[in-house]
């Protein structure tokens, strides 16, 4: 059964590199923009997928266990809160920021958004008849 | 049947007094001193207003740095005799501790028998495997009695300071409706997402505080960290939606109610120790295999008691800052 | 024995991003990043707290990442209303003043 016990170390150690390398990619994102809705970008998928990752890696190093059914737990829990926590977090920027026209595009009014998606449509299937 | 006393009769007896005196109606000092009925408190908004405003001004003259040399100067002084300060306390604290005998020395007064009494002794008197919560709810027990109880004193003491009393018909004075006390009118409410994720949430945040509970005396957990997360779970459903539907299942009847149960149980089950001192009461319940849910004697239901009432306190403490009462 | 160096090698790694967020929640200018940062910060340490709940063999120790996890939610949700709650305040506050002295000056100009 060594090779199930090698099997089980590469592919776990695979799922604990890809983690870590999701959380760098995230710090690397908050320190390198520079208004806080695109820092929130990168901040929830890390705490999303990065987490996932080092969880299931982690899930396979430890077997059949109880722990593994709460590490499941743990995951489960977060994909329901953490989406929450970041759009509860924009709602926040987007109240208390004095200077929200150059962070951002503003609409005052939804209809002229439509007006422009609708443009961009027309446009796209344009090209696609062209060619 | 009995017969009913003419009205004339009964407001001669000495019930009819008491029960008026008791209830507060009658005010026994009105009209037999020579003191005048006061009139309610009335404030006057304008002259409120101009007093808030002449202090602004005060205030904002005194504190305006740039002008105010003197207050620069104190600024500083401040500052720096706050660090000296610091530093001063450590370097006592350290020479202290360092005069102290070393840890594991023989002649300290904590290395005595009883922590070997615990340690080897501990599975099989009290039957639970955590022999923390072996320790704290069986031999120690009278002490987590008094520490529940701290809990309610300091919940009281926060209602008292904080609420804002009503009439008896139901209205605040005139003092409260002035200083407009509700300062949670511009937070946003009902959001949609919020409120769908609470659904799903929130049983189970009140399940894995439940858990905790039960398996205190198997594991690390107990009543104190499971009630904080059920206080927990039930912080979050007032958030998501607002005071009126919390209302509806947890008001200040069932905090009381449910502080006066616990309490009570925990209360007969160990208080008898006022009367025997150290020597124990044989205890009916039995203990159990060690290892199971059901085992451990009386340490279930009392980590259940202590439970409720840390939850209890949470979301009270919670509910007083936000709101002036529940 | 590769088990535990793996184990030792998150741990080092996580504490340096940790310690990158916290410059990150000093530095950020705004509530909002703050907020970011710390939520970040419970995220890494719910890893570190996993890890070592397998280096150490304790299966318990996943109990106290869920309450982590439980704990860095309902903070950001209550942290976020109350703040927006105070702003909100302020900023009738401030354009009430700014309405009555307006109208004062208004009052005024008119004998």
């Amino acid at each position: 059964m060594e090779t199930l016990e090698w099997l089980k170390i590469i592919v776990g150690s695979a799922f604990l590199l890809c983690g870590v390398v999701i959380f760098f990619t995230e710090i690397f994102g908050v320190f390198h923009f520079k208004y806080v809705l695109n820092r929130m970008h990168a901040a929830a998928m890390g705490d999303t997928l990065g987490i996932t990752s080092c969880l299931i890696g982690l899930m396979i190093f430890s077997g059949f266990n109880y722990t593994t059914l709460k590490i499941l737990l743990i995951i489960i829990f977060l994909w329901f809160a953490s989406p929450v926590s970041s759009h509860v977090l924009s709602r926040l920027e987007v109240a208390t920021n004095e200077n929200l026209s150059e962070h951002c595009e503003i609409y005052e009014d939804l209809t002229i958004l439509e007006q422009e998606l609708a443009c961009s449509e027309t446009a796209e299937s344009r090209k696609e008849e062209q060619s | 049947m009995s017969k009913k006393r003419p009205s004339e009769e009964y407001h001669k007896t000495f019930a009819y007094h008491f029960f008026r005196w008791l209830s507060g109606e009658k005010d026994p000092y009105l009209g037999n001193l020579e003191m005048k009925p006061q009139p309610e408190y009335k404030t006057d908004s304008a002259l409120q207003l101009r007093h808030e405003k002449e202090h602004d001004a005060i205030l904002d003259k005194v504190y305006d740095t740039e002008h105010n040399k003197v207050l620069k100067l104190f600024h500083r002084l401040y500052h720096a005799t706050s660090i000296l300060f610091c530093l001063f306390l450590m370097a006592l604290l350290l020479v202290t501790i360092s005069h102290l005998p070393a840890t594991g020395a023989a002649q300290k007064p904590v290395n005595n028998e009883v922590a070997g009494r615990y340690i080897e002794k501990g599975l099989e008197e009290t039957g639970a495997v955590n022999i923390v919560a072996g320790m704290i709810l069986d031999y120690r027990a009278f002490d987590t009695l008094g520490e529940s109880h701290v809990l309610f004193v300091a919940t009281i003491t926060v209602l008292i300071l904080l609420r804002l009393d009503k009439n008896k018909k139901g209205e605040l004075s005139s003092l409260a409706k002035d200083m407009n006390p509700n300062d949670r009118v511009y937070e946003p409410k009902n959001d949609a997402i919020l409120q769908l994720v609470a659904t799903f949430l929130v049983p189970i945040i009140i399940i894995f505080g439940i858990y905790i509970i039960l398996n205190g005396h198997l594991g690390p957990g107990g009543g104190f960290s499971g009630g904080a997360v059920i206080g927990a779970g039930l912080i979050l459903y007032l958030n998501a939606f607002g005071f009126q539907k919390t209302e509806r299942f947890f008001t200040e009847k069932t905090y009381k109610w449910i502080c006066f149960f616990s309490l009570s149980f925990y209360c007969l089950a160990k208080s008898y120790s006022f009367f025997t001192g150290a020597n124990h009461l044989h205890s009916i319940i039995p203990k159990g295999t060690p290892g199971a849910i059901l085992s451990g004697g009386l340490i279930l239901p009392l980590n259940i008691a202590v439970g409720l009432v840390v939850a209890c306190t949470m979301y009270a403490f919670y509910a007083m800052f936000r709101k002036g009462g529940f | 024995m590769i088990y535990h160096t793996i184990y030792i090698t998150m741990l080092i790694l996580l504490s340096f991003m940790l310690l990158a967020c916290l410059i990150r929640a000093v530095r950020g200018p705004l509530i909002a990043d703050r907020l970011v940062a710390v939520n970040m910060m419970g995220t890494m340490v719910m890893v570190i707290i996993a890890v070592l709940a397998l280096m150490l063999k304790e299966g318990y120790l996943v109990d106290i990442c869920l309450i982590y996890a439980m704990i860095s939610f309902l903070a950001v949700v209550v942290l976020s209303k109350v703040y927006i709650g105070i702003y909100e305040e302020k900023h009738h506050q401030k354009e009430s003043h700014i309405n009555d002295t307006i109208k004062e000056e208004m009052s005024d100009g008119n004998p």
